[in-house]
């Protein structure tokens, strides 16, 4: 035990110090498609994205990133109005509306009280519960990776609980397939107020690719009020820690000191 | 292009004199045998008799409506054709084979032949079909809703407290239509959803995809874009052997041990994220090719590499020397072999019960043509073994990766060679890191019209409610995580 214990300090410190500090993704990541020029849209454009996440009104372009699996079609076809962005991971909106490409500043407004609004005490000891209704599966993984020694959220003070009775936040992966619609229900229901809900990943948000399946809700939000979307396929550790953060309405770093 | 293009092939050794079927033309390493229905009880029988392997049954609409049967056996794979005039009796042939359970009962439903009892692809979470016997005897039902960050997938667990009496895995919560999605696609397009299959062995998706694309529609790969496969496959291989190494060790609440994998784990993350913009390697694998590869420091690819496999040496290392952990793996979630031979099991389940199956050994794809591969096999069948094997494969990995990084010219984003036809229908594998993975696709006039993904992650969980013969209820985690399956790709 002893030699792993030398093992783990000999490494040094490896977490990030977000968002004390801002956290940069390598160049070229595909953290989200940008729209480059709103302007001259044409209808084809709109047929370019497998799940209509892009519209196109009267020449004006519109990307909803809550619909976009990025696969990069129109960045591959449309080079001149989209492009790769990352500059940053943060993408999580509290409303769905703002995660349209031209969402305004109201837009963003969100229609729930977050966790921190509702109950402060709970700020540095907040547990997450976790459900799948329908992901890929990769979703599990960058979550489960918020809690390795590179994100360790749990200095913020999220926790990860099994108990959904113990649970503040729970997350939802996946459009919610229909033998998941009542398990999600009911654990949802047994969590205590105050609590919120995460949609994480494009599924969660709108149902991705399967969304027109018949097999699936089309989103966590046809089924449960959402409280924070975080879009992606799948959204990266960070992207969901900011995710989390605005859930508990401490984005703002100072606060979470 | 003879090497791809659609012939009559040659059955492997001798043809049994019982086999009663015609030969129709097919893509290299690909046997296709059209037989009547009545027959086809007779011709599984006799394969598996001489050791061909179940893949998976489906129904195929090229080149005309009927009901396949796809088995390996040696170099091969065997497409069994037999035209189905109305519904063929799928009974005899479950007989035959256990592990064609879940894929006979999902083609059963989804081509409206309903067997008796609840439809399999809509399970219900709070219906109990477990018959408990005895009186100190309980069924707990164990899943969806996992406890910790897991996917859905429910056990229903018949115990009496200790010991597991008998088991129940009960996939299909997470069934998308995802098959269904790729209809009337593009190739090109069609990949990403390929990708979105199952999420951590997307290049694995992507790739068995793709090459069942360019084995229908006679298209060939260009080495450098064959390489770069290559490259991505090992990578995502040694992030999944990574991944459940972790959880072992989480299980065993071994926290530095469990760190110190997921580390490795993250560095393989972010190595794929530099060299593809995705974590998971999305976005690089399209049917002809891969997609323009971000202009790369070999140098410093291959030092991360060496700096990888350093520490990765210490950590198995010490890994092995804990016998905290080691004491939780040895002797627990036992398969003896010939359960891996009936079952059909594949991937590094079956490589650690002594089976050497693997299908870049078996039929070698793209740069596994060139690619020297050592298959590594241990032969106790525990869920150590099971982790051994994934231990020697990281090493085995890293080696390929090595060897694929000392020749490599810059990749080419032109789609090359247009397609030597339009129509057609092929399979394509690979070895994904949870088992061999096989695709069959048809295409019609450049557009996919059928596709089906046979999974390891299905064909290797039917082997799950066998696991337990000399275990206690507090071992389900271990075995579980020993067999690192993924339920979407199960569900599809």
């Amino acid at each position: 035990m002893l030699n792993w214990l030398l093992r783990g300090i000999r490494g040094g410190r490896i977490t990030t110090r977000y968002p004390h500090r801002a956290e940069l993704p390598p160049d070229g990541f595909h953290a989200r498609v940008e729209v480059l020029r709103d302007t001259d849209g044409d209808g084809d454009m709109q047929r370019l994205c497998p799940t209509g996440a892009i519209t196109v009104d009267d020449g004006h372009i519109r990307l909803d990133h809550g619909r976009c699996i990025l696969c990069g079609e129109c960045v591959r076809l449309a080079g001149e109005h989209f492009g790769w962005y990352d500059g940053a991971y943060e993408i999580a909106s509290r409303s769905r509306d703002g995660l349209l490409s031209d969402a305004a500043i109201e837009d963003h407004v969100a229609s729930r009280p977050s966790l921190g609004e509702l109950g402060s005490a709970l700020r540095r000891s907040i547990h997450v519960r976790h459900i799948d209704c329908g992901s890929d599966g990769s979703e599990e993984w960058e979550i489960q990776a918020l809690w390795n020694p590179y994100y360790d959220i749990q200095r913020l003070g999220f926790f990860l609980t099994s108990a959904p009775r113990h649970a503040d936040i729970l997350l939802v992966t996946g459009g919610v397939t229909e033998p998941m619609r009542g398990p999600l229900k009911r654990t949802w229901q047994v969590i205590p107020a105050p609590k919120v809900l995460v949609a994480v990943g494009t599924d969660a948000c709108s149902g991705g690719l399967a969304a027109d399946s018949g097999l699936i809700a089309g989103g966590v939000d046809q089924v449960l009020p959402v409280d924070v979307y975080v879009p992606g396929s799948p959204p990266a550790p960070i992207a969901i820690m900011h995710g989390l953060l605005q859930a508990v309405g401490i984005y703002n770093p100072e606060q979470v000191a | 292009m003879t090497a791809i293009g659609h012939e009559i092939r040659e059955f492997p050794g001798e043809m049994p004199p019982g086999l009663l079927g015609t030969l129709e033309p097919g893509p290299a390493e690909e046997v296709r045998l059209r037989i009547e229905s009545r027959e086809l009880r007779t011709a599984t029988r006799l394969l598996r008799e001489m050791g061909a392997r179940f893949i998976t049954v489906t129904v195929a609409q090229q080149p005309e409506a009927s009901l396949l049967v796809l088995l390996a056996y040696r170099a091969t794979v065997i497409g069994l054709r037999c035209p189905t005039e109305g519904n063929a009796d799928l009974q005899p042939l479950l007989d035959d084979w256990p592990t064609a359970r879940w894929a006979f009962q999902e083609l059963a439903e989804r081509h409206g032949v309903t067997i008796a009892g609840r439809r399999l692809t809509a399970p219900d979470a709070d219906l109990l079909d477990q018959r408990v016997d005895g009186l100190d005897a309980f069924a707990i039902p164990y899943g969806p809703v996992r406890s910790g960050i897991f996917e859905a997938i429910q056990f229903q667990i018949e115990t009496g407290g200790e010991s597991v009496v008998s088991l129940q895995t009960r996939p299909f919560f997470k069934h998308r239509g995802m098959e269904a999605r790729f209809r009337g696609l593009v190739p090109s397009r069609a990949v990403h959803v390929a990708e979105r299959v199952a999420g951590i062995a997307t290049v694995a998706y992507a790739c068995a995809f793709s090459q069942a694309v360019e084995r229908a529609m006679e298209i060939e790969v260009h080495p450098v874009a064959e390489r770069w496969r290559a490259i991505h496959c090992e990578l995502e291989r040694l992030a999944c052997h990574l991944d459940v190494i972790a959880k072992e060790a989480e299980t065993t609440a071994l926290y530095v041990g469990h760190a110190r994998f997921q580390i490795l784990k993250e560095r393989v993350m972010r190595l794929r994220a530099r060299l593809s913009g995705s974590r998971f390697g999305r976005g690089v694998v399209v049917p002809g090719g891969v997609h323009a590869v971000p202009h790369v420091d070999r140098q410093a690819l291959r030092a991360e590499l060496d700096d990888l496999e350093r520490q990765f040496r210490r950590d198995r290392k010490l890994f092995t020397a804990t016998a905290s952990m080691t004491d939780r793996l040895i002797g627990s979630g036992t398969l003896p072999r010939e359960l891996i031979d009936e079952f059909a099991a594949v991937g590094p389940l079956a490589r650690g019960s002594g089976v050497a199956t693997d299908a870049r050994h078996e039929r070698p794809y793209g740069d596994y043509r060139r690619l020297g591969l050592q298959v590594v096999t241990h032969r106790e069948g525990d869920a150590m073994a099971r982790v051994s094997v994934r231990f020697d494969e990281i090493a085995e990995s890293l080696r390929i990766l090595h060897q694929a990084l000392a020749h490599l010219r810059p990749a080419l984003d032109e789609h090359p060679a247009s397609p030597g036809r339009l129509s057609g229908c092929a399979c394509g594998w690979v070895e994904a890191p949870q088992g061999e993975l096989v695709a069959w696709v048809e295409i019609e006039d450049g557009r996919v019209a059928n596709v089906h993904l046979a999974s390891p992650s299905l064909r290797n969980w039917a082997l799950f409610d066998h696991a337990f013969s000399n275990d206690v209820l507090t071992d389900f985690a271990f075995i579980e995580h020993s067999f690192g399956l993924t339920p979407a790709g199960a569900d599809r």
